[in-house]
């Protein structure tokens, strides 16, 4: 299990004081005074052994699933009956550390305790709510770490209606904390340079602490700004009202960071309230009936939406969650102990009605990121959140094979129309005609800070100006923040939704998601994936191939230092063992397989070695797209070769094996989205070999040489996926001894051949495949220097925006081969030119 | 986590005898029994040393070496150090 207790926790412990206090203290006093002080003394050095043994169990323990530590780490048993509502909630306050069959570790974080308060659970209810699973008492540090988490999360609210920014309090804490808290949390922010800076004083308000106060929620426009008096206080918080100031939109950004735990610590929720939206026009689309959104995918939107009800059943929603709360509170304090212990299906429909009605609450929709493994359904999750908003929505993924595939999953799942939906990438320059419509593009599409065809500036100008409703962001783990940044900018959206199934880099940045879209607001479990049936089992292995004498002579030579990756990826008894896999699956089980090479050197070596197709960066669009299309119809085509271009959202639901033959160094990220390129749930198909439930359908085999640096990545790598349950099994004997000459490079003088072949190739062409904008890069290699072939250098490969390429404007293509400067030419040449 | 299985690397003391014409030769040195790639480490090894210190005596075949019987300490110190650089250990 994991050690991460200390990950990303500011504190473990802090002040002990009561709760009433320490809430109030935290308006005034800075936290992070008094944090950092405590940190090393209690819970440093306590090391590996703590004694547990005088931890006193509640009575009846054994029908409580969870244990909860002092250090924020909490474990759950996945066998107690409670598993499925205990997992909910966890899913929801916590984050996962690691997932095993039997039992899950998490760790409550001030992320995770963020994440919990912006879908609506309360500071309150979380502790009620865990003091009922807990299996001990629920340490005081704990109580104290969640109070001092959730004190200033959710505290206001950036909203945005009628196309104007409020920064807003939310009246449901107004029944829980001090309304003149709320307002000095307000004041406090506009004492803020910046924020007061930011600020808009609309007519109706005067003096510097008047807020305009909305009726209830929603009604905030209907011209009832009113002057807040001393007197009228007491008032305003029995009729529920939220109190708010307008924000110039052009400063919402700088606010937002204002705002951020390193500055005044009041993170802001964002949300979006749809409804109530007149500025925007509607777009007429609708969920198909034939989309049937699965238990989890309906889950995670309830977390972005308030399952979508009317302002009338929200109200009563409230008036049931309110009595509900009182209920919770009053098992906290205990007040129904005389009934006797509690009986686990009630404590577990207790913990399903509050975070359902809390949901209910709001329906709003609030922006955040959502992480289904692949293969899972993500896009059908973000077509459902499009068509429930029912704006216009920009969707952005990562290339133009993805976009291809998310307009297609659009007009799969939905009623839109063809003229409706545009895809706008350099091949393809569409805007969608009416008012409203979707705009699937890619990242680089926007963020491109170049020169553009006069036709793409009218579109980009276009998606600037225009408002989103939603922004839908595919993939998200990949891009980089400074890119996000861009596209955040240039687009104005209400809403913005991440989509993902690795929240994991190589490069801490992850966290700055948590501020750029907002919190994860929704995370499935792998294996009850699996379990459900809603994703393939996959067998994942690691086959070990040793090294040939030649191959490891030359890799452990100095001079040799650049060549190693080629040196182990080209080994040949990995290239044996890779060979055989294909025949096996191919012949025996007529499988499709993928295989993944990032040496690009190799995968021109193994592809062409063995007569199969390959994709990779250089590959055209339509090449790829013929590729693709052959491997999944034709029978003849069972096996491709893929570079890095292939790791993500390239969407080949027929693949059931892959073969991974080198890879990225240890990146923990492109091993998972590899796997999820057969995670899709495979059909019974009844030629397969007979598949209950219980039996593997897809097999992940990774090739590693043994006794190289590849052994060291390759556990690396497959961190990520032993946290989320899955265990890899080791085969050492492929291919079996007795194959001998069926296979290539059976003969010693063949692989003596492809080491002379492998050694003289210069160190460029053995690199890796140079990709633009690699997440993993800045990680793993800091400054080393990136090899890629000289056509990729030369921005041959295609990656490069293409615009210059297109039709129409030929002629700027031939500017780009500019004379050369006569000063540089060589000798020989000056003489001809001058 | 999984163990990664290192060659057990086994060595013997042992006396070489050579016989050339009518001389004979004893030699005291250590057998050296591994796998394929770690005999190529160690012989790597061996060929980085400026020559007053190499240490090879003879090279048997492609898993068996016979070398200088002061070296065990020295061999099993580099072997460590390499298998320190390959296997991965999750972070605490």
């Amino acid at each position: 299990m994991g050690h991460g207790g200390d990950k990303g926790r500011p504190s473990k412990k802090h002040k002990s004081s009561s709760a009433k206090e320490d809430r109030r203290a935290t308006v005034v006093d800075d936290e992070d005074a008094y944090y950092a002080e405590e940190l090393d003394e209690d819970y440093r050095g306590e090391g590996k052994k703590r004694d547990f043994s005088k931890l006193e169990l509640k009575p009846d323990h054994s029908n409580r699933p969870l244990w909860a530590c002092a250090d924020g780490r909490i474990f759950l048993e996945t066998f107690s009956p409670l598993y499925k509502q205990a997992y909910d909630f966890l899913i929801a306050i916590a984050e996962p550390v690691c997932r095993p069959e039997n039992m899950h570790e998490y760790n409550l974080t001030p992320h995770s305790l963020y994440a919990a308060v912006s879908v609506g659970l309360e500071t309150e209810t979380i502790i009620a709510v865990l003091n009922k699973l807990s299996k001990t008492k629920l340490p005081k540090e704990m109580i104290d770490f969640i109070h001092a988490s959730t004190a200033n999360y959710g505290k206001v609210k950036l909203v945005l209606k009628k196309n104007r920014y409020f920064v807003e309090s939310p009246f449901p804490e107004a029944r829980w904390f001090s309304f003149i808290y709320l307002l000095l949390v307000l004041k406090k922010l506009l004492k803020d340079g910046v924020i007061a800076a930011a600020r808009i004083i609309s007519e109706g308000v005067h003096g510097s602490d008047g807020f305009a106060i909305g009726k209830s929620l929603g009604e905030l426009e209907n011209g009832h700004s009113e002057l807040l008096n001393e007197a009228e206080l007491a008032a305003a918080a029995e009729e529920k009202e939220t109190h708010s100031f307008e924000v110039d939109p052009a400063q919402v950004e700088n606010v937002k960071q204002r705002c951020l735990p390193n500055a005044l610590n009041y993170p802001m929720l964002e949300e979006y309230d749809f409804r109530n939206d007149t500025v925007n026009p509607d777009l007429d689309m609708e969920l198909k009936p034939q989309a049937q959104p699965r238990p989890y995918q309906e889950k995670s939107l309830s977390k972005m939406f308030g399952n979508g009800i009317s302002c009338k059943k929200r109200k009563k929603a409230i008036e049931k969650l309110a009595k509900l709360r009182w209920n919770a509170m009053a098992l906290l304090h205990g007040h129904w102990c005389r009934f006797g212990v509690m009986k686990p299906a009630f404590i577990g429909s207790l913990v399903a009605m509050v975070s359902r009605y809390s949901s209910m609450c709001d329906c709003r929709a609030r922006s955040g990121i959502i992480v289904l493994p692949c293969g899972a359904g993500k896009s059908l999750v973000g077509v459902s959140a499009a068509s429930r908003i029912k704006k216009s929505c920009l969707c952005l993924a990562t290339n133009a094979v993805s976009v291809d595939q998310w307009a297609f999953q659009f007009k799969l799942w939905s009623t839109i129309r063809d003229e409706q939906i545009c895809r706008f990438t350099s091949d393809n320059k569409e805007i969608f005609r009416g008012n409203a419509g979707v705009v699937v593009t890619t990242y680089n599409m926007v963020a491109f800070g170049g020169k553009r065809s006069e036709e793409s500036e009218k579109i980009i100008e276009e998606i600037r100006n225009r408002e989103w409703g939603l922004l839908l962001m595919d993939e998200v783990h990949v891009v980089p923040a400074h890119m996000f940044r861009k596209v955040i900018s240039i687009t104005k959206s209400h809403c913005k939704l991440g989509l993902t199934a690795t929240l994991v880099r190589e490069d801490e940045r992850i966290t700055d998601l948590n501020f750029l879209i907002g919190p994860k607001l929704y995370e499935a479990n792998w294996l009850d994936l699996v379990k459900g049936g809603f994703i393939a089992n996959v067998q994942c292995a690691e086959v070990w191939c040793p090294m040939t004498k030649e191959f490891f002579a030359e890799y452990l030579k100095k001079e040799n230092s650049k060549k190693r990756q080629a040196l182990y990826v080209m080994n040949p008894n990995k290239f044996r063992a890779c060979e055989f896999l294909i025949r096996f699956h191919e012949q025996q089980r007529g499988d499709k397989i993928i295989v993944f090479a990032d040496n690009l050197f190799a995968l021109v070596e193994y592809a062409t070695k063995l007569r199969k197709p390959m994709i990779y960066g250089a590959t055209s669009h339509v090449e790829r797209t013929k590729i693709l299309e052959t491997f999944k119809h034709s029978r003849n085509v069972n096996t491709i070769f893929l570079s890095k271009v292939g790791d993500n959202s390239i969407d080949i639901p027929e693949a059931n094996v892959i073969i991974q033959i080198s890879s990225h160094a240890g990146s923990r990220r492109q091993e998972a989205q590899r796997l999820g390129r057969i995670l899709r749930a495979k059909g019974r198909i009844q030629d397969r070999v007979a598949g209950g439930k219980e039996e593997y359908n897809a097999f992940f085999y990774s090739l590693v040489s043994t006794d190289t640096q590849e052994m060291y990545y390759s556990t690396k790598r497959q961190q990520f996926l032993i946290d989320q349950g899955y265990s890899f099994k080791v085969i050492t004997s492929l291919p079996p001894p007795d194959t001998g000459a069926d296979l290539s490079y059976h003969r010693l003088d063949e692989q003596i051949a492809l080491l002379g072949k492998v050694l003289s190739v210069g160190d460029d062409a053995v690199g890796l495949e140079l990709l633009e904008e690699d997440p993993d890069d800045i990680a793993l290699h800091k400054t080393t220097r990136r090899a890629g072939s000289m056509s990729a250098m030369s921005g041959a490969k295609g990656m490069i925006y293409m615009e210059y390429n297109s039709g129409r404007n030929k002629q700027h293509g031939q500017k780009k081969a500019k004379p050369k400067d006569p000063t540089k030419r060589h000798d020989l040449f000056r003489k001809r030119f001058v | 986590m999984l163990f990664y299985p290192f060659p057990i690397i086994s060595m013997l003391q042992v006396t070489f005898l050579s016989c050339f014409g009518i001389m004979v030769n004893a030699i005291k040195g250590l057998l050296i029994s591994c796998d394929i790639p770690m005999a190529q480490f160690i012989i790597n090894l061996d060929n980085s040393l400026p020559p007053s210190q190499k240490f090879i005596i003879h090279n048997l075949d492609s898993t068996h070496l016979f070398v200088q019987p002061h070296v065990s300490e020295m061999i099993r110190s580099a072997i460590a150090e390499f298998r320190d650089q390959i296997s991965y250990e999750k972070p605490a």
